[in-house]
């Protein structure tokens, strides 16, 4: 890749206009057992060139978010709700509109919206060469000849440092380690010059000096073709290493939003203060005792009523947090929350008497 | 808010719980129909550390460093290709682990128990929690059911969970709960040594805090010794008094946990601290990227192991293995430049502290 393709986009500072919004996504799994509300109403905005750090526990919806932008949610899943637009400056398109299966989609897929997963291991099919899996995905979204496939895969895989791309084309995923793999799956994902790169814990199954590796490549990249990332993860330390906003998800819902300075120096809402207070640092005192998050991460079955976070809350309001629903409001600068610390309920938002499942 | 658990200081450092001496473990590799041994994986390769009474020792490393080999060569799950084990038991013996027969294991083992680290997977799904922690004492001659019915209702108050939870099955519980129940198995014949191999990585960050409280003061209350085996330099040094660090099969620096963060001695150890992702956004590192990937330790490179990706390396690290020597008082290094080098450790934190707690 020599020169960085036409379409890259400015900045944000120069184009505020967002890459990819989502407002009020709703995405739910209807297994025989019940409903699950995997994500329940997710706002936010991906700007061209930046990073966006989504980041929550298991279960918080993450996964099924990237999922349900890429239109791969899997049966019983399905969108009941929300707008996901791509906007790539010359065109706006409603991804929630286009059939999941069709060729506008697919045309997206893969090429504009790019994406990576946790496992190289099984993302990448076995029984192919590393090559023809990345050519495969080079020949589907452009019209160039097999050799111009192959010699742009050859470069790829140069370009994100696998040594002897050459060789390597020709090699399967087996032969490769985990970090040759993520690299690997990393160019696949460049193949088409992405405008937006969707990393689900992209480094979680890494050793850490190869973490470190593949951060500073994705960093690199980005600055080279101005793509922007949305970096799904559970490592409060990545994200403060990469992104420029942070979004905290916790059961389907953003609880917080803002530049990432903010999340991590005045937290606002109090899931955010306690995910940040509980995980060790090899700065804190050694052998004190942790500040935890009471209770556990509740059952999909079992959701509370009103905020979903109110049973394990520290500032727990009876009568407010178990009976209205807050709502994803400004609290300071272009820091948001959904906290009733920072709101008063609208009747309105009051939740139904009987819990819904 | 939080209180400070102090190391038990009954500490004897004279009389080690655990001296490991030189252990070996080489997994032999077999090519073609008649299975012939081609080569040795050698997964551990001359480890020798002590682990004192009532301390938390740490092993840490990449995978394939050969960190869980040593910690299921210390359980005699594996047997060791070479080198001593020596424990101390209860009577004040000491037994070489590495070399009694099987058949005496036994009573060794009621003194050293495994958490492990997948909850999920560890737990034996058709089992209650009376018989899952009852187990261990029905093999080792708790034959009075009531006996053991008081017995497991002890140990899950003791790890933080219901007594009446003793007739649900696994599958009730979330991962913190199911870790405590493991943690609760492996304590039910009161263990000297408790091996904890990444008892925390697959959890969530809110419930890892619990199992590490947890951890801490039942080290506390139970006078216990841990050999903890993690990748997670961040829990590493919230839990360990001393740290061991592996690469490719031999401990290459082994010392205090404070020391060995602020003044690493082997390039390796700062490389690798270097790594961690802070939760800081303002500590964006200036760090350094090891280049390369860790050695097979099939064939490993000639001299020290780590000169093909280390920026320090002199013509003798290419060609003479480094010797293990203690570089300070209870500093223990494996570096040809150990003495000269001054290495980056982990800084003192930026401003007035941890991010999020301003």
């Amino acid at each position: 890749m020599s020169a960085p393709s036409p379409s890259v986009p400015q900045p944000s500072t120069l184009n505020p206009q967002p890459l990819l919004s989502v407002r009020d996504l709703k995405t739910y799994f209807f297994p025989e057992e019940g409903t699950v509300r995997a994500v329940d109403g997710a706002s936010f905005d991906v700007y061209p060139g930046e990073t966006l750090g989504i980041v929550g526990e298991s279960g918080c919806g993450k996964s099924v978010t990237a999922r349900s932008i890429l239109r791969i949610v899997e049966e019983p899943g399905k969108i009941v709700g929300g707008q996901i637009v791509l906007n790539d400056g010359s065109r706006r398109v409603e991804l929630t509109r286009l059939k999941a299966d069709g060729r506008e989609m697919r045309a997206i897929r893969g090429a504009t919206i790019s994406y990576i997963f946790q496992e190289p291991m099984t993302s990448f099919s076995p029984v192919h060469t590393i090559g023809n899996q990345i050519m495969e995905a080079i020949l589907f979204h452009r019209r160039v000849s097999k050799q111009e496939a192959r010699d742009r895969g050859v470069e790829l895989l140069r370009r994100v440092g696998v040594p002897r791309a050459e060789q390597r084309m020709d090699e399967y995923a087996f032969q490769l380690s985990g970090g040759l793999r993520q690299r690997a799956m990393i160019a696949m994902a460049l193949s088409c010059d992405p405008l937006l790169l969707i990393a689900d814990e992209p480094t979680t199954a890494l050793d850490v000096t190869t973490q470190a590796q593949i951060l500073d490549l994705l960093r690199e990249l980005q600055q080279q073709n101005g793509m922007a990332i949305m970096l799904i993860t559970h490592n409060l330390g990545v994200v403060a290493e990469m992104a420029n906003d942070v979004v905290v998800m916790y059961l389907g819902r953003v609880v917080e939003e803002g530049p990432v300075d903010d999340i991590f120096y005045k937290p606002k809402h109090p899931y955010t203060q306690a995910l940040l207070k509980s995980i060790p640092s090899v700065h804190s005192t050694p052998r004190v005792v942790l500040p935890t998050i009471s209770g556990s991460i509740p059952h999909p079955y079992n959701r509370p009523r009103g905020c979903p976070f109110h049973p394990r809350c520290p500032s727990f309001m009876p009568g407010t947090c178990d009976a209205y629903e807050p709502v994803l409001m400004t609290v300071e600068g272009s820091q948001k929350a959904s906290c009733f610390l920072y709101q008063t309920p609208a009747p309105d938002h009051a939740v139904a008497p009987v819990a819904t499942r | 808010m939080s209180a400070h658990l102090p190391t038990p200081n009954g500490a004897r450092a004279d009389q080690p719980l655990l001296d490991v001496r030189h252990l070996k473990k080489y997994f032999p590799i077999q090519r073609g129909f008649l299975r012939r041994v081609v080569g040795h994986v050698r997964a551990v390769d001359d480890v020798s550390f002590q682990v004192r009474q009532g301390e938390t020792l740490s092993l840490v490393g990449e995978s394939g460093c050969g960190k869980t080999t040593t910690a299921r060569c210390i359980l005699r799950a594996l047997d060791p290709s070479a080198g001593e084990i020596l424990f101390r038991t209860e009577h004040g013996e000491v037994v070489d682990v590495a070399n009694v027969p099987r058949s005496r294991m036994r009573p060794l083992r009621r003194e050293m128990q495994m958490i492990f680290q997948d909850p999920f997977s560890s737990l034996n799904p058709r089992m209650t929690l009376l018989e899952i922690v009852g187990e261990p004492l029905l093999v080792n001659g708790v034959s009075s059911r009531a006996e053991r019915i008081e017995r497991v209702a002890q140990l899950l108050r003791l790890v933080g969970l219901r007594p009446e939870f003793m007739r649900r099955f696994p599958h009730a519980f979330s991962g913190g709960q199911r870790q405590r129940i493991g943690i609760a198995r492996a304590l039910a014949l009161e263990p000297r040594l408790v091996v904890a191999d990444e008892a925390v990585s697959a959890l969530d960050v809110s419930v890892q805090a619990q199992i590490l409280n947890l951890m801490l003061e039942l080290q506390q209350r139970l006078g216990l010794t841990y050999l903890f085996v993690a990748h997670d330099l961040s829990v590493v040094k919230h839990i360990s008094d001393r740290v061991a660090v592996m690469y490719v099969g031999q401990i290459v620096e082994l010392a205090e946990t404070s020391k060995l963060f602020a003044q690493p001695l082997h390039p390796y150890t700062s490389a690798l601290l270097s790594a961690i992702p802070e939760p800081d956004p303002r500590a964006r590192s200036r760090r350094v990227i090891l280049q390369g990937e860790v050695a097979n330790p099939a064939a490993p490179p000639s001299g020290c192991y780590f000169h093909p990706r280390c920026p320090y390396a002199v013509d003798a690290c290419r060609t003479l293995p480094p010797a293990w020597e203690e570089v300070q008082p209870g500093h223990f290094v494996r570096c040809h430049r150990a003495r000269e080098l001054t290495l980056p450790g982990v800084a003192a934190p930026p401003g007035n502290g941890k991010a999020g707690l301003n």
